[in-house]
Parts: structure tokens; C-alpha cells; sequence
């Protein structure tokens, strides 16, 4: 009786109290739907009511099988891998350039600048995607451009396997580099500028200062922008959805919009619709423990 | 005494008169509706107010929930509810193809009952069992889902005139190659388009239905000669640059302009394609201006080598509203659904719809005197066809035409053979098949 007492002390009911509420919550909207998803992957469900339905049998990994089998799977994945690429290697570089150049005055008008970058962000990806599918038409501004400069030139871009995705990770890396821009200029004035005068007096260059001052100071903020990246990455879906709906024939197609594809279009089959997000959660733990580990090994020399 | 009698007498009516007409008034149905609606289309707010508007005046006692989806969106939302058991009262639906499981899993209610001697007001043909062996759902209209529209004066321009082969359609192209056109039109990067509005009319003309019901049945195959034959057909249009693979790249919505505008002299598509092409109400504008339209026409793919159906066309009989089946017989529910679903496919509304999209009418009681050219050339365009086939995702389930769909644009890009669509559609209707 006594133990009981010591345990429920103010300091554990208050903690109680105030982690409860969010351990319910998590649970509730991410912890419990990934397990249901992966119970569902297992079975045979076909649409109608979950509980109680005696129809549905375990049918172990047959689904994950036929994902693995399945060549749009395939190439949605690696598009996937491009996407990620774009937004890890390209993104997060340039959204860090534009940031230096502006935190650092080496430009003029680094207001209107950081408003050019930033505007994409907030325009609906929906409103971005039709604008862009009608600007890389075949009968669209872009055509006429290059016809313009090669009279006949036939926009053939969407029809090569290996060129089909590039109108849109040019899309991509358009709209979503001004959010890296944001996030590393306003840590990049959270750094002391006397801690940079300093460096200057002492004869560093503006290279030295940027490798030696402000690129260890935002290690911690890569790795969450690359955690960022990574996870946007695989979970793309609305401006492909938009643009191309995964066309022509799913060269463009991501794994969640296969995975939307096998759940709601034509044909549904929602044990391989969960196969596809249960595969799309695992990539996504394994890649930011990646992140993670080279973070610990590599970064971490704010101090 | 009598004071006393007066008053409580007065009482009681001022009681009376606050109690009983909420007590005798009719309570409220609220009826869910999930409705296919392209809120673009020219005719869109004469539907909003004379069709869902005018409901609910008529009828104040029913509460209508609805909700406006379009193409792709529609269909997922349809599966998604389908999947959750939690369809709406009433949903508008396909006779078969994309909503083939409403009515094979028994979603949705047999209407013929309901209908009882209001049949008398429909075409016979629209009243057949549809994919479930019942009516569950009644139609609208009739659809071709396959068009030729042709740009006259565009043509006679370059000194052609409609095609009445495949042999002089071919023959075309180099004209209108060299005068910076394309030859035909279509907004195929959804990837149901070329399967709908072109190829099935193709197997309509070289493999035929019987063929189809075969391969249905299991008698027959995908790669059997006829199937690969189509698919070889379609793949010679590509060759031959009747079709171009830009039509891959071109949205269903760009595609309107494109036409209206003279990029090609023929479009392909469905034929309510029609209404995107009328004037608009609320601007008083048309993709074709209302002088322009008689001089569009819309016909039939020209005769094809070694085609077994002449001038024939794939269609279906028409969309409309189905009821679920959850709600109970003889609820009071049932009637204001039911009450809903006659108004949809009532007289008043039929031919609202004739005179903005050119609906064929299901009903045998409207015709209208206030339709634009377009519509009467929609009317009469039936009149070319001399057969009418089945739609492959009408006739077939969604797992066995999805590999068609992908597969021809496939071929169009040179991704695959027709052997190989042909092959992996057979693999898909083997694995479906075993299953039943």
C-alpha cells in the first residue's frame, strides 16, 4: 500500500497528465492506423465492414509478393528515389545558398529575393500542378519556346521512360526549395554576428566562414530538413496527382499514388494498397535513421 | 360560467395552435446524395437551379445532402464509400464499369418495383437488367461512349472531306502534317480514355461482342487472333500518324479548346463531349459559338480493314441514380428517396438535359424545341450507327481492364507489344476468373 502511494506522486500525476493526452493522440492517428494497416496487408479484405466480417482470412505476405512483382511498383519507387534525391541534394543546397546569399547581404533587394523564392510555397499544390501540366503541354507555352529557338521541335518529354519524370522534379525542386530558404535564414540569425566579425577580423574568408562557422551551427537544422525532405518525398502525391495523374503509363507514378491507384482506381484491392503504405512507412524509418546516424557521425559541432 | 367555458375554450385553441401543425407537419428526411457533376460544363447552374434547386421547393419536406464529384475523383469516392459500407441514400452510378461492385455485391436497391406502371414512360431498351441481373439504376439517357467530331470547314479548307475509310483518313495525314496539324485529337493522359472512346469501338469492329462474351465466359482469350488484332490495329494508328502521342500528354479538359480552336480537324471522344462545347448561360459564351456548330459534325470512325461490324460504336445504356439497398422497404426514407430519383429522371429534367448537353432522353415524353445545333447534330449522329458494342470497362471488371487501359498507352509509346498487353490481360482475367 505504501509502494503505491511513492508511485502516485504529484510529480508522476503531472507528468501523467500532461503526456497522456498526446500518447493518446499519436496513438490514436498514427501508431494504431500503421498497425491496423499492416494487419490489413496480411488478409484478403475486400471492401465492406472490417469487424465481424467472416470473410476475411490471414493470407500472409501474398501481397507484399505481388508489390515486389509488379513492375509500376517498381518504377514508382525509383521515382521516388529521384524525388527524394531532388529535394535532399537539390533542394536543401540551393534553399541554403539562397538563405547565405541573403543573411549575408551579398545581394541586393534580399527582401524581394526571399518573397520570389518563398511565393511557390503558397499557392495550392492542386492550382501549381494544373499550371505546370498546361505550361509543359505539347501545345503549351513551353512548346512554343522551343519552337521558337528549333522551328519543329516536338515536345517529346513525357514520352521517353528516363524523361518522363524530370518536368516534375523541376516542378518540385521550383516549389519547395523556398521552404528550406525560410528554415535555415532564420536560423542563420539566431548566430551571433559578432562571433562572425570576429572570424572576419582575424583574416577568415567568406568560404572559412561559411565551412567553419554557419554550416556546423545548422547541422542539427540539415539533418531535420533532410528528415523533412525525405518524408515529403515519399509521401508526394498531391502535385503528381495534378499534374500527371502518374501518366503516361505510370511512367510519372510515385508510391503513394500507386498505392492510391490500387486502393481507388479501376481495380481495388486494399490489402496491397496497405502492403504499399506499410513499405512506404518502413523505407521512410530506415532512411531517417540514416539521417540520424550520419548526423551523429559527421554533424554536430554546434558547441 | 360561460366566460370560464369561453376561456378555456380560447386556451385550448391558442394551445392547439402551437402544438398540433408541429405535430401534424411532415418531420424532415434528410437524403444523401452523391452526384457526377462537372461544375464547368456550359449547363451546370441550369442544373443547379432547376434541377436540385426546383427539388427542394417542390418537395420542402425532404433535405437533400449532396455532394458534386467529376471523373476520377467520383469513381474513388464511390470505392471508398463502397469499401466503408457507408454509400449514400442515393448515388449516381454506371450500368456496369467503374460501378460494377454496387451492383454485384447488391448495394444498392432493385428499382423495378418502385417504378411499377411509371415503365410505361421509358424507352424498353433502358430498363434491361444491368450488371447485378437487376435495375439498379435508372437510366437517363443512352451513351455512346465513342465519337468522330469533325471540323468541316478546317477540312475543306485543305481540300478533304470526311473520311469514309481508314484507307483515306491515312491518306490525310500527310496534308495535315504538312499544314501544321495534328489529325486527330484526344485527351488521353487519363489513362480510361483511348480504352473507352476509341479502342472498344475498335473491338466493337474486329472482335465483336459474341468474341467478348466468350472470353468472358472463359471460351476464349485475350491472345487469341482477334484481340491481338485489335490491339495490333491500334497500334498501326500510331504508325501511320493518325494518332499522335501527344494525346498522351493532353489533359481531358485541355483538349475542348484545342478542337474548338482548329488544332485538328477531328477530335475523338465521347458523345457528351457535346455539352462542353454549348453555351455557357452564365457568360453567354461557347467553346463553339452557337453560329459556328452546324458547321461540326459528328460521326463514326471510318470503316476499318477487315472489320466485322460496319459503322458500329461502342455505348451504353445510360448512367443514372441508384438507391442503397440499406434503406428500409416502405420506410418513409425509401419514398423520399425514391421521390428524388423519379424527379431526376422526370420529364422536367430530361430535357433540361437535352437542351444543355443533348442527353438522349431515356423517356419516351420529352423533346424540347430550344436546343442548340450541336445537340441536334448529337441527336442525329445516332443515326450513323449502325451497331452498338459493349465498352471493355462496362463489359469487364476493374482488374481485367486496368492492364488494357495502361497497356495502350503502352503501345502508343512503344513500351509494349500487343502480344504483351494481351498476355498480362489474360494473366488479370485468369486470376478474376478463378475467383468466381
Amino acid at each position: 500500500m505504501k509502494r503505491v502511494v511513492q508511485w502516485w506522486t504529484e510529480e508522476r500525476r503531472a507528468y501523467l497528465l500532461l503526456v497522456l493526452p498526446a500518447v493518446a493522440v499519436y496513438w490514436a492517428v498514427m501508431a494504431f492506423p500503421t498497425v491496423f494497416s499492416f494487419i490489413l496487408s496480411l488478409t484478403n479484405y475486400n471492401g465492406g465492414p472490417i469487424f465481424g466480417n467472416s470473410n476475411i482470412q490471414l493470407v500472409g505476405f501474398r501481397h507484399y509478393l505481388r508489390m515486389f512483382n509488379d513492375q509500376y511498383f517498381w518504377i514508382s519507387l525509383k521515382n521516388n528515389g529521384l524525388i527524394m534525391a531532388v529535394s535532399v541534394f537539390g533542394q536543401i543546397p540551393l534553399g541554403f545558398l539562397f538563405a547565405y546569399v541573403i543573411h549575408r547581404k551579398l545581394v541586393k533587394f534580399g527582401d524581394f529575393f526571399q518573397t520570389i523564392v518563398y511565393l511557390p510555397c503558397v499557392i495550392s499544390t492542386i492550382i501549381v500542378g494544373r499550371l505546370w501540366q498546361s505550361f509543359f503541354s505539347p501545345y503549351g507555352p513551353f512548346t512554343e519556346f522551343m519552337q521558337k529557338i528549333q522551328p519543329g521541335w516536338e515536345n517529346e518529354l513525357f514520352y521517353d521512360p528516363k524523361m518522363a519524370i524530370v518536368p516534375v522534379l523541376f516542378v518540385i525542386l521550383w516549389m519547395y526549395t523556398g521552404t528550406y530558404m525560410i528554415m535555415f535564414l532564420a536560423n542563420l540569425q539566431k548566430i551571433d554576428p559578432a562571433l562572425i566579425e570576429a572570424a572576419r577580423i582575424d583574416g577568415a574568408t567568406e568560404w572559412q566562414v561559411l565551412l567553419r562557422i554557419m554550416l556546423p551551427s545548422l547541422s542539427g537544422v540539415i539533418v531535420t530538413a533532410c528528415i523533412l525532405a525525405i518524408s515529403g518525398s515519399l509521401k508526394s502525391f498531391d502535385l503528381l496527382y495534378a499534374m500527371t495523374g502518374g501518366n503516361p503509363a505510370r511512367r510519372t507514378s510515385v508510391l503513394s499514388l500507386y498505392m492510391w491507384d490500387n486502393a481507388f482506381r479501376h481495380a481495388p484491392n486494399y490489402p496491397l494498397a496497405n502492403a504499399i503504405s506499410v513499405f512506404m512507412v518502413l523505407v521512410s524509418f530506415i532512411l531517417i535513421l540514416l539521417v540520424r546516424f550520419t548526423e551523429a557521425k559527421f554533424g554536430g559541432r554546434e558547441d | 360560467m360561460l366566460r370560464k367555458s369561453t376561456l378555456l375554450l380560447l386556451v385550448l385553441l391558442l394551445v392547439a395552435s402551437v402544438f398540433v401543425p408541429a405535430t401534424l407537419a411532415e418531420e424532415p428526411i434528410k437524403i444523401t446524395v452523391l452526384n457526377y457533376f462537372d461544375l464547368t460544363a456550359p449547363g451546370a447552374e441550369r442544373e443547379i437551379n432547376e434541377v436540385w434547386y426546383e427539388f427542394s421547393v417542390r418537395n420542402p419536406h425532404i433535405i437533400v445532402e449532396r455532394e458534386d464529384l467529376f471523373l476520377e475523383p467520383f469513381h474513388q469516392k464511390t470505392e471508398a464509400y463502397a469499401a466503408a459500407d457507408k454509400l449514400p441514400d442515393v448515388v449516381f452510378m454506371w450500368p456496369g464499369g467503374r460501378s460494377t461492385s454496387l451492383h454485384t455485391l447488391g448495394l444498392v436497391k432493385d428499382l423495378r418495383p418502385l417504378l411499377g406502371d411509371d415503365a410505361k414512360y421509358y424507352q424498353e431498351a433502358v430498363l434491361a437488367p444491368q450488371a447485378g441481373g437487376y435495375l439498379a439504376e435508372l437510366p437517363q439517357t443512352m451513351t455512346s461512349s465513342h465519337a468522330l467530331y469533325v471540323n468541316v470547314p478546317l477540312l475543306e479548307s485543305l481540300g478533304l472531306s470526311v473520311p469514309e475509310t481508314y484507307e483515306e483518313l491515312v491518306a490525310m495525314v500527310p496534308v495535315l502534317k504538312a499544314n501544321g496539324l495534328d489529325t486527330i485529337l484526344m485527351g488521353a493522359q487519363d489513362d480510361w480514355v483511348i480504352q473507352s472512346c476509341l479502342f472498344s469501338m475498335i473491338v466493337g469492329r474486329l472482335v465483336g461482342d459474341e468474341k467478348l462474351y466468350e472470353i468472358l465466359r472463359g471460351e476464349a482469350k485475350f491472345t487469341d487472333p482477334e484481340f491481338v488484332g485489335a490491339l495490333e490495329f491500334y497500334a498501326q494508328l500510331y504508325e501511320d500518324g493518325v494518332l499522335n502521342r501527344k494525346i498522351m500528354q493532353t489533359s481531358y479538359a485541355e483538349v475542348n479548346g484545342l478542337f474548338a480552336t482548329g488544332r485538328a480537324p477531328f477530335l475523338v471522344d465521347g458523345d457528351w463531349k457535346v455539352s462542353n462545347f454549348l453555351t455557357d448561360l452564365t457568360t453567354g459564351e461557347a467553346l463553339i459559338p452557337v453560329d459556328k456548330q452546324p458547321e461540326f459534325k459528328m460521326t463514326i470512325f471510318p470503316a476499318i480493314p477487315g472489320e466485322i461490324n460496319k459503322a458500329s460504336s461502342s455505348g451504353v445504356v445510360g448512367v443514372g441514380f441508384g438507391m442503397n439497398a440499406k434503406i428500409p422497404a416502405g420506410s418513409a426514407k425509401e419514398a423520399a428517396a425514391w421521390e428524388l430519383i423519379k424527379w431526376l429522371q422526370g420529364p422536367e429534367v430530361q430535357k433540361m438535359r437535352l437542351e444543355t448537353a443533348g442527353t438522349i432522353p431515356s423517356r419516351i415524353d420529352v423533346t424540347s424545341d430550344n436546343i442548340e445545333p450541336l445537340v441536334v447534330e448529337r441527336i442525329r449522329y445516332y443515326e450513323d450507327i449502325l451497331v452498338t458494342t459493349e465498352v471493355l470497362d462496362n463489359a469487364f471488371e476493374g482488374e481485367v481492364y486496368t492492364p488494357i487501359n495502361i497497356g495502350l498507352q503502352e503501345i502508343g509509346l512503344g513500351f509494349a507489344t500487343p502480344m504483351e498487353v494481351a498476355q498480362r490481360t489474360q494473366e488479370a482475367f485468369d486470376a478474376w476468373f478463378a475467383r468466381q
